[in-house]
C-alpha cells in the first residue's frame, strides 16, 4: 500500500515539474482562502457550474439523435422520447439542465446585486458574468428552437422581426440572419451549429475565465468585508478559510439538494408546468398558424414584458424600435453596474435606507415583469408594466445619486469570531 | 433584508395564486396513468374508434403491446390496422389528411401528442363535450371546441350506454392519449422515487461531512467520542 | 485545546465520512451515467429495420442467387441444384474447415451441406476476410472454378460457403440464424426455437 503511494506521489511530481496541476489545485482550491462568512447565496455560482457542466454532456448526447432539418426536427425528438434507450432522460436533463442553470445563473447575479460583488476589484468578474449571460440567452434561444414545434417557430419570428426593426438595415440584416426569408431549413441549420458549437465554446471560455479572475481578487462576502486587509504573518488572510477542504464539503449539501430539485421536477414536472416546454411546443411547427398566447420561456419574459410595453412613436421612430432599444438598453445598463453604484459600502447590509428600498421595489417589479411576459397582453392594466419598466431603468440611472448621498452605516475591520454577522 | 426575501416570497405566491386561468371551465380527467386495465380498454377505443380518421404515428404497436401487458399475438390479431403489418409499426390511420381535409374542412390531427398539447382535462371535456345543437349545420356541438369539425362519431354509443358508462369509457380513453403522449410517463413515475430516496440518503453523510470539517472553523471542540 | 488522542478520532471521523460520501457518490455517478451507455445500444427503430425477414422460395428459379438485406448485410439465399451440391462433396482435401468446426453457423447448420434442407444455401454475403462480398460464379470459367469468389483479395468458397485452403479468408462464411416457416418460406434472422 504504502509502495502504491509512493509511486502515485511520484507520478503526480513527475506530471507536476511538466504541468503545474499540484500548483492550480493550491492556488484555486487548498490555498484559496475564501471569506469564513459566505451564506447560501454564495452557492449559485457552484450550481451554475454544475448545471452547465450537465448541460454540455446531455447536449453532446441529444446531437447524436437529433437531426437539425425542418422535416425532421421536431420527429427526431420524439425518436429521442420513445426509440433511443434512455434517451427520454437524456432529454428531460437537458431540457430541465436548462431551466435549472437559469434559475442558478439568476440567483447568483441577484447575490451580487445584495452584496455589491460587483464593485472595486471585482469590475472585470461582473462584467464577464454579464458577457456570458447574455451568451446564454442566446444560448437558451438556439436552442429552443431546435425541437421546431409550434412554439420554437413563432418565438424565432419574433426574435427575428425584432432584428427587422433595426433602421436602415434591419430587414436585409434578418434575412441575412435567416438566410432565407422566412424561418426555414437555413435558419435552423445555422441555430444548431451556434448552439452546439459557437456558443458553449465562448461560454466555456467565459466561465474560465470568470472564475480565473475571482480568483485573482478573491471573493467578496455578505459584510463586504476586504479580508485581505488583514493578514497574518504568513500573509494567509485572517479571516479566511481555505476553499479546500471547508467550502468544497459545504457545497455539497446544496449540490445534493439541487440535484434533488433536478430530478424531481425530472421525474415528477418534467414540463415545468408548462414553463420548461410549452403546451404548444406538442405540435409541429406551422407557419399559418400562431399558437393563441404566444410567450417567450420563462427566462426571457421580464424583457418580451418591457418590449410589449413600449407603445409610443417617439423622434420619428415607431414602437416597435423604441421596444428595441427598451431591451437593449435593460440589458447593456446592467454591464455598467459597477460604476453606477457610488456606495462607499459594498453589502446591502451597510448601506442605506434608499438602497434597501428601491431593490426591493426593483425586485418586485422586475418579477412582476416576468409574471406579465407569461400573461396575455390585456391581462393587467395598461399602465403596469410601463410603471415597472421605467422603475426597472430608475433604479440603475439614478444610483450614482441616491448611493451617494445616504448615510451609510461603519463596516468592521474584522468577520467576527463565528461568521456570524458583527451587531 | 428580511423585508426584501417577504417581498420576493409574496410576489412569487400571488403569481402562483394567479396562474390558473381557463376560458372555458374543465372537467377534471381524474385519470390513472398506472391503472392498465384502464389503459388497455383505452388503447382499444382509440383503435377501433379514432383511427379511421386519426393516425398516432410516433406510437409503435410494439411498445404499446409492451407497456400495456398485451400479447403481441393479440395486438397483431386484433388491433393493426390501415396499412400496418408489423408490431413494430406505428399507429396509422385509414384516412390520408388530404381526404380529411376534404372531409371536414381540416385534416384531422395526429393525435400522438394531443394530449400533451391540450391537456388532459381538455381532452377528457373535449370527449364528453358533444351536445345537441340545432342551429349548427350538422346538428351538433362541442363545449370545449365551438364549432367543431370533428363528426360526433360517439353519438350512438353515448346514446346507448349510461352516463357512467360512458364516462368511464372517455376516462380510460382520455387515459390511454396521456400514455401515449409521453409512453414512459408511468414508468418514470415509479422509478422517480428510487432517485429520490437514494439522494436524500447521500445527503447525510454529506451534511455529517460538512458539520464534521466546520468544528475547526466555528472554534468549537470536537467531541471526546464518536 | 485538542490532544493526540483527539486529534486521531477527529481524523478517523472524517476519514470515515469522506469515504462513506465518495462510495455513495460514485453510486451516484454510475446511475447518472447508465442512460448516457444505454442510449448508444441500437435503437427501437434501428431495431425494426434489424427485424427478421421473411422470403418467399417458390419464385426463386433454381440454381440462381438471391440477395436480400437483413442488418444491413446480404444475405445469400442459394436454390442450390444436384451438381451444386455434388460439387461440393468432394472438396475436402481442399478446404481449410470442411467440417464447420468453427462457430460460423448455428447448429442445425453443422452438417456437409451447411443448411437445414440441403438445397436451400443461406449464407451472409460477407466475406471472413475483409468484409467484401463474393461474387457468385455459377459456370465454370476462370481457373474452372465454381463457388462464391471474392473479388477484393481473391478468397474463395464453394457452394456451401466452406472457404478454400491457400486464400486470405481464415474462416467458412458465415450461416446466419433462419427457418422454415413452411415449405416455401424462409425466415432470416431468428431461429426457430427463439421463435415464441
Amino acid at each position: 500500500m504504502s509502495l502504491l503511494t509512493r509511486k502515485s506521489t511520484d507520478l503526480l511530481h513527475w506530471i507536476d515539474y511538466r504541468l503545474p496541476i499540484i500548483q492550480a489545485f493550491k492556488t484555486h482550491m487548498s490555498e484559496y482562502y475564501a471569506p469564513k462568512n459566505l451564506n447560501f447565496w454564495y452557492f449559485f455560482g457552484v450550481l451554475a457550474m454544475l448545471a452547465f457542466a450537465n448541460q454540455l454532456l446531455s447536449g453532446i448526447w441529444l446531437t447524436m439523435f437529433y437531426t437539425p432539418t425542418i422535416e425532421s426536427a421536431f420527429a427526431s425528438i420524439e425518436y429521442i422520447m420513445r426509440d433511443v434507450e434512455s434517451g427520454w432522460i437524456i432529454r428531460y436533463m437537458h431540457e430541465v439542465g436548462a431551466s435549472f442553470f437559469f434559475i442558478a445563473v439568476y440567483l447568483h447575479i441577484y447575490r451580487g446585486f445584495l452584496y455589491g460583488s460587483y464593485k472595486k476589484p471585482r469590475e472585470l468578474v461582473w462584467l464577464i458574468g454579464m458577457f456570458i449571460y447574455l451568451l446564454m440567452m442566446a444560448e437558451g434561444f438556439f436552442g429552443y428552437v431546435l425541437p421546431f414545434g409550434n412554439m420554437s417557430f413563432w418565438g424565432a419570428k419574433v426574435i427575428m422581426n425584432i432584428i427587422g426593426v433595426i433602421p436602415v438595415i434591419g430587414e436585409d440584416l434578418q434575412i441575412w440572419v435567416q438566410g432565407d426569408f422566412f424561418i426555414s431549413g437555413a435558419t435552423l441549420s445555422r441555430f444548431f451549429a451556434f448552439h452546439v458549437a459557437l456558443v458553449p465554446i465562448i461560454l466555456i471560455a467565459g466561465i474560465y475565465l470568470h472564475v480565473i479572475a475571482l480568483h485573482q481578487v478573491g471573493s467578496n462576502n455578505p459584510e463586504g468585508i476586504d479580508i485581505k486587509a488583514h493578514k497574518d504573518e504568513n500573509g494567509i488572510p485572517l479571516d479566511g478559510i481555505p476553499f479546500h477542504p471547508y467550502y468544497t464539503v459545504h457545497d455539497l449539501i446544496p449540490v445534493v439538494l439541487f440535484i434533488l430539485a433536478f430530478f424531481v421536477t425530472i421525474f415528477y414536472f418534467p414540463d415545468g408546468g408548462g414553463f420548461f416546454i410549452e403546451p404548444p411546443n406538442y405540435i409541429p411547427a406551422n407557419n399559418l398558424s400562431t399558437p393563441d398566447h404566444i410567450t417567450p420561456v420563462w427566462y426571457f419574459t421580464p424583457f418580451y414584458a418591457m418590449l410589449r410595453a413600449v407603445t409610443i412613436t417617439f423622434l420619428g421612430m415607431d414602437a416597435k424600435f423604441w421596444g428595441l432599444i427598451v431591451i437593449t438598453g435593460a440589458i447593456l445598463v446592467l454591464f455598467f453596474l459597477p460604476w453606477l453604484d457610488r456606495s462607499p459600502v459594498k453589502s446591502l447590509r451597510y448601506k442605506g435606507r434608499v438602497s434597501k428600498a428601491f431593490l426591493m421595489i426593483w425586485t418586485f417589479c422586475f418579477i412582476g415583469l416576468g409574471v406579465l411576459g407569461i400573461k396575455p397582453a390585456d391581462w393587467a392594466p395598461e399602465w403596469v408594466s410601463p410603471t415597472f419598466t421605467i422603475i426597472y431603468f430608475a433604479y440603475f440611472l439614478l444610483m450614482p445619486f441616491y448611493t451617494r448621498w445616504e448615510t451609510c452605516k461603519t463596516v468592521p475591520e474584522r468577520i467576527t469570531a463565528n461568521g456570524q454577522r458583527s451587531r | 433584508m428580511k423585508l426584501l426575501y417577504l417581498t420576493i416570497t409574496l410576489t412569487l405566491l400571488s403569481t402562483a395564486l394567479l396562474a390558473a386561468e381557463s376560458p372555458v371551465e374543465l372537467l377534471s380527467a381524474n385519470t390513472d396513468i398506472q391503472d392498465k386495465a384502464s389503459l388497455r380498454r383505452g388503447a382499444y377505443l382509440f383503435i377501433n374508434q379514432c383511427t379511421s380518421c386519426h393516425s398516432a404515428k410516433y406510437m409503435r404497436y410494439a411498445r404499446l403491446a409492451r407497456d400495456l401487458e398485451i400479447s403481441e399475438e393479440e395486438v397483431v390479431d386484433n388491433m393493426l390496422r390501415f396499412g400496418a403489418t408489423k408490431i413494430s409499426d406505428t399507429i396509422s390511420s385509414a384516412m390520408t389528411p388530404d381526404a380529411g381535409e376534404k372531409a371536414y374542412g381540416i385534416a384531422p390531427p395526429d393525435l400522438t401528442l394531443e394530449a400533451k398539447y391540450r391537456g388532459v382535462d381538455w381532452v377528457y371535456s373535449y370527449l364528453m363535450g358533444f351536445y345537441k345543437d340545432e342551429k349548427t349545420t350538422f346538428g351538433y356541438n362541442n363545449r370545449v371546441m365551438n364549432n367543431v369539425a370533428m363528426p360526433w362519431i360517439l353519438a350512438s354509443s353515448q346514446e346507448s350506454m349510461s352516463e357512467e358508462e360512458f364516462s368511464r369509457d372517455m376516462r380510460d380513453l382520455t387515459n390511454f392519449m396521456d400514455y401515449m403522449a409521453e409512453p414512459i410517463k408511468p414508468w418514470r413515475q415509479n422509478f422517480g422515487k428510487y432517485v429520490i430516496i437514494f439522494l436524500l440518503v447521500l445527503l447525510i453523510p454529506v451534511w455529517l461531512l460538512k458539520r464534521e470539517y466546520w468544528r475547526d472553523i466555528h472554534g468549537l471542540r470536537s467531541p471526546t467520542s464518536v | 485545546m485538542c490532544n493526540d488522542s483527539n486529534n486521531e478520532l477527529r481524523n478517523e471521523r472524517r476519514m470515515f465520512l469522506t469515504v462513506t460520501s465518495c462510495a455513495l457518490f460514485a453510486v451516484g455517478g454510475a446511475g447518472w451515467i447508465t442512460p448516457y451507455i444505454r442510449s448508444w445500444n441500437p435503437s427501437v427503430r434501428a431495431k425494426a429495420a434489424g427485424a427478421p425477414i421473411t422470403i418467399d422460395l417458390a419464385s426463386i428459379p433454381e440454381g440462381a442467387l438471391l440477395v436480400e438485406e437483413w442488418r444491413g448485410r446480404p444475405i445469400y439465399i442459394v436454390k442450390r441444384t444436384k451438381e451444386m451440391i455434388a460439387s461440393t462433396l468432394d472438396l475436402n482435401n481442399e478446404l481449410l474447415n470442411p467440417d464447420s468446426e468453427d462457430d460460423q453457423q448455428p447448429e442445425y447448420a453443422r452438417n456437409n451441406h451447411r443448411s437445414i434442407k440441403p438445397e436451400i444455401l443461406v449464407i451472409e454475403g460477407v466475406c471472413t476476410h475483409l468484409g467484401c462480398t463474393p461474387k457468385f460464379r455459377n459456370k465454370k470459367n476462370t481457373n474452372g472454378f465454381t463457388g462464391f469468389f471474392c473479388p477484393c483479395h481473391g478468397s474463395k468458397f464453394d457452394f456451401s460457403g466452406r472457404v478454400y485452403k491457400g486464400v486470405p479468408a481464415p474462416t467458412n462464411l458465415k450461416v446466419p440464424p433462419h427457418y422454415f416457416a413452411d415449405a416455401n418460406t424462409l425466415v432470416v434472422g431468428i431461429d426457430e426455437e427463439r421463435q415464441a
